[in-house]
């Protein structure tokens, strides 16, 4: 029954984008709103609590990542009326947005809530296959080369993943049999695995999947590049959404890894990581425009997210996970506004703002900018605090102590450099450049007070407890 | 016979590398998938497993004829290049080919070790792997490269059968609501007109 409440608003949404009257686009934005309901619901249910039998099962950390995905995809939702006040799109276009957007929420909440691999790549293959067309909705020669980019670049990932998944299958299928493909008996039973080395190359191989799909070393540029090319909306859903989704993937397949072998796990992974945020840091560092920039610092804070994750600190990782997927968003949507029409200077983007409504969104987008950085009180900055100290403390177990202390320093120089570009964007953004009379619209000042609020809900002890409660 | 019908498989990848013709290459490919259909079906017998049996047929089906009937007649509608010269030139090729074999034997020698069963068709789908991301690499147009993606598909699919016996059928049949959904993007990808303002 939950079930089909969840799947509920992207069925109604998918017929609506049928109708071509003008005031559907309400409609289609309000039904999103409808998910809420089974997902508060979600919250109240002893877990884990099966869903569709023991494909589809609720956890904490599933509940959590949804509840997440649904608030950013309410604020896309709603951000898209005024889509057509800052770019050219086509009514058609808009509706196409749409529908390829209900089968992406279809996708998403099957990766989200699987607990069988097979089903999560199912799940992730339709989420990717949806934003492709979402990329083609601008109609421009460069987002339909980078659409095909997608296509393809974005098949190879996920089919990489599907590659380890059928090698981590492989290995368990003498013990479990087809069950081999669940991730919660895989998980009890990943000390009995026969052949832990075919499960590690599994996992490695679906890894390298993941991370090329959320743009880590070696394609730091392809995701970049399609953000640039494609609306704005678009942009925030991939951060946002689409990331997360891989992520909770990412996270259930090394959880399992972890019982195999732990060292093989961070090893791979910490280095892969590092490598990822050494050569984006520079990257952000030539960056010249707010979607490139924005979409290099995801890469960043996915790879910080990973390194979280293996170190031993969960926590740190899901409230850094939390807090980028409603920063990042947000700070997409803010970029469509100010770079309303196609103008793309970054000095001066924040001057000419007037009324009420002006002030507080350059009051938003400077605080947006500045927690993206990890100043206090961004829920980041404790997170990140959180995460190193949960590495050394890890490291003191491991007699690696000084190779990790070692690491986080080169981390942090690698962060400062990435600290110093958004300061001089934000300074530039405000001091340099000409002022022009610009606008922003209710609704995109409603969105990101919803994204403000969401983060200030992160840092309340209630949300910390819960957190604390998944890991 | 499922050596005999593996050989076929490879082979018919093998020489969709050289081909330089679409409707050469839709053929190339629609062989490459019956014989992937035929194999499922084989095994499926011989392990008397039913689901690998209506894979099998759904994999004839669909692959084998909707998708490349489906792609010809895309290809008529918006115009397709039908020319589609490789970049690697055919002597060089004729190099490559073999050395991605044997790399790819030597590369998954660790993997095959520890499947007992079906331990060198495990070799084999790895190295369509390789040899289908190299048919997406050795093209500039699009049509070879979503041929080269649907070929990898099918190498996914010999390993889940080779490796596993077979992975669960209702993951096997989201597999293929999934490549039907591509197929559809894939259409809509072409149409350029449409979204025009």
């Amino acid at each position: 029954m939950i079930l089909i409440f969840l799947l509920l608003p992207s069925l109604i949404m998918f017929f609506i984008s049928f109708s071509k009257s003008d005031k559907s686009k309400y409609l289609l934005t309000l039904t999103l709103f409808v998910v809420l309901l089974p997902i508060v619901k979600l919250f109240l249910l002893q877990k884990p609590y099966a869903v569709l039998g023991n494909y589809l099962v609720v956890d904490k950390l599933d509940t959590y990542v949804l509840l997440v995905s649904s608030i950013v995809g309410i604020g896309v939702t709603l951000a898209l009326l005024t889509l057509d006040k800052h770019v050219k799109v086509s009514p058609k276009a808009y509706r196409k947005f749409y529908r390829f957007f209900a089968i992406f929420w279809i996708g998403l909440i099957l990766s989200i809530l699987a607990n069988n691999m097979g089903i999560y790549w199912i799940g992730l293959e339709l989420a990717t296959l949806s934003t492709v067309y979402m990329i083609k909705t601008n109609y421009t020669p460069a987002a339909h080369k980078e659409a095909w980019n997608y296509m393809i670049v974005g098949a190879i990932a996920v089919s990489l993943i599907l590659f380890g998944i059928i090698l981590m299958y492989a290995s368990a299928k003498p013990i479990l049999g087809e069950d081999a493909m669940s991730f919660d008996l895989l998980l009890k039973h990943a000390k009995e695995i026969p052949s832990p080395y075919l499960f590690e190359i599994g996992f490695a191989i679906t890894t390298i999947g993941m991370f090329v799909k959320m743009g880590f070393f070696p394609m730091n540029l392809w995701l970049a590049n399609i953000e640039r090319a494609s609306f704005y909306p678009v942009a925030a859903l991939f951060s946002g959404i689409l990331e997360s989704a891989v992520l909770i993937g990412f996270f259930r397949f090394s959880k399992i890894a972890m019982e195999v072998n732990h060292d093989h796990l961070f090893i791979f992974i910490f280095v892969y990581t590092l490598l990822t945020i050494f050569i984006v840091s520079f990257l952000i560092f030539r960056a010249k425009d707010f979607i490139r920039l924005f979409s290099l610092s995801g890469i960043e804070h996915m790879a910080l997210i990973s390194m979280f994750w293996v170190s031993g600190a969960p926590f740190a990782a899901l409230l850094h996970f939390g807090a980028h997927a409603f920063l990042k968003p947000a700070l997409f949507l803010s970029a469509g506004v100010l770079e309303s029409n196609g103008k793309y200077k970054i000095a001066g983007a924040l001057k000419g703002y007037k009324g009420r409504g002006g002030t507080l969104f350059v009051v938003l987008i400077s605080l947006f900018l500045l927690s993206i950085i990890s100043l206090p009180p961004s829920p980041m900055f404790f997170s990140e605090l959180y995460g190193f100290g949960a590495m050394i403390t890890t490291a003191k177990h491991g007699n690696h102590i000084l190779a990790m202390i070692g690491a986080i320093l080169f981390l942090l120089i690698l962060l400062s450099i990435i600290f110093y570009r958004f300061i001089a964007i934000y300074q530039s953004m405000k001091y340099e450049g000409e002022i022009k009379e610009r606008k922003v619209y209710n609704i995109e000042l409603f969105v990101l007070i919803l994204f403000t609020f969401s983060l200030m809900i992160l840092m309340l002890p209630t949300t910390i407890a819960y957190l604390k409660s998944i890991v | 016979m499922v050596d005999f019908y593996i050989g076929l498989f490879l082979a018919s990848l093998i020489i969709a590398l050289f081909t330089t013709r679409l409707y050469g290459l839709l053929l190339w490919y629609a062989i490459n998938s019956f014989m992937l259909g035929i194999l499922a079906l084989t095994i499926g017998e011989s392990i008397d497993d039913r689901a690998m049996i209506i894979t099998g047929i759904i994999t004839i089906m669909i692959k084998a004829f909707g998708i490349p009937y489906t792609l010809k007649n895309l290809s008529q509608k918006f115009k397709f290049v039908r020319s589609i010269t490789p970049k690697i030139q055919v002597q060089y090729a004729i190099m490559l080919v073999p050395a991605i074999l044997v790399f790819t034997f030597y590369l998954s020698e660790p993997i095959v070790m520890m499947i007992h069963t079906n331990a060198n068709y495990v070799a084999i789908s790895i190295s369509s792997l390789f040899l289908s991301l190299l048919l997406m690499m050795e093209h500039r147009n699009v049509a070879p490269k979503i041929i080269g993606f649907l070929s990898m598909e099918n190498s996914l699919f010999l390993l889940g059968i080779t490796a596993t016996n077979g992975m669960p059928m209702l993951v096997e049949l989201g597999i293929f609501f999934d490549l039907l959904i591509a197929i559809v993007v894939i259409n809509l990808l072409f149409n350029k007109e449409e979204l025009k303002i």
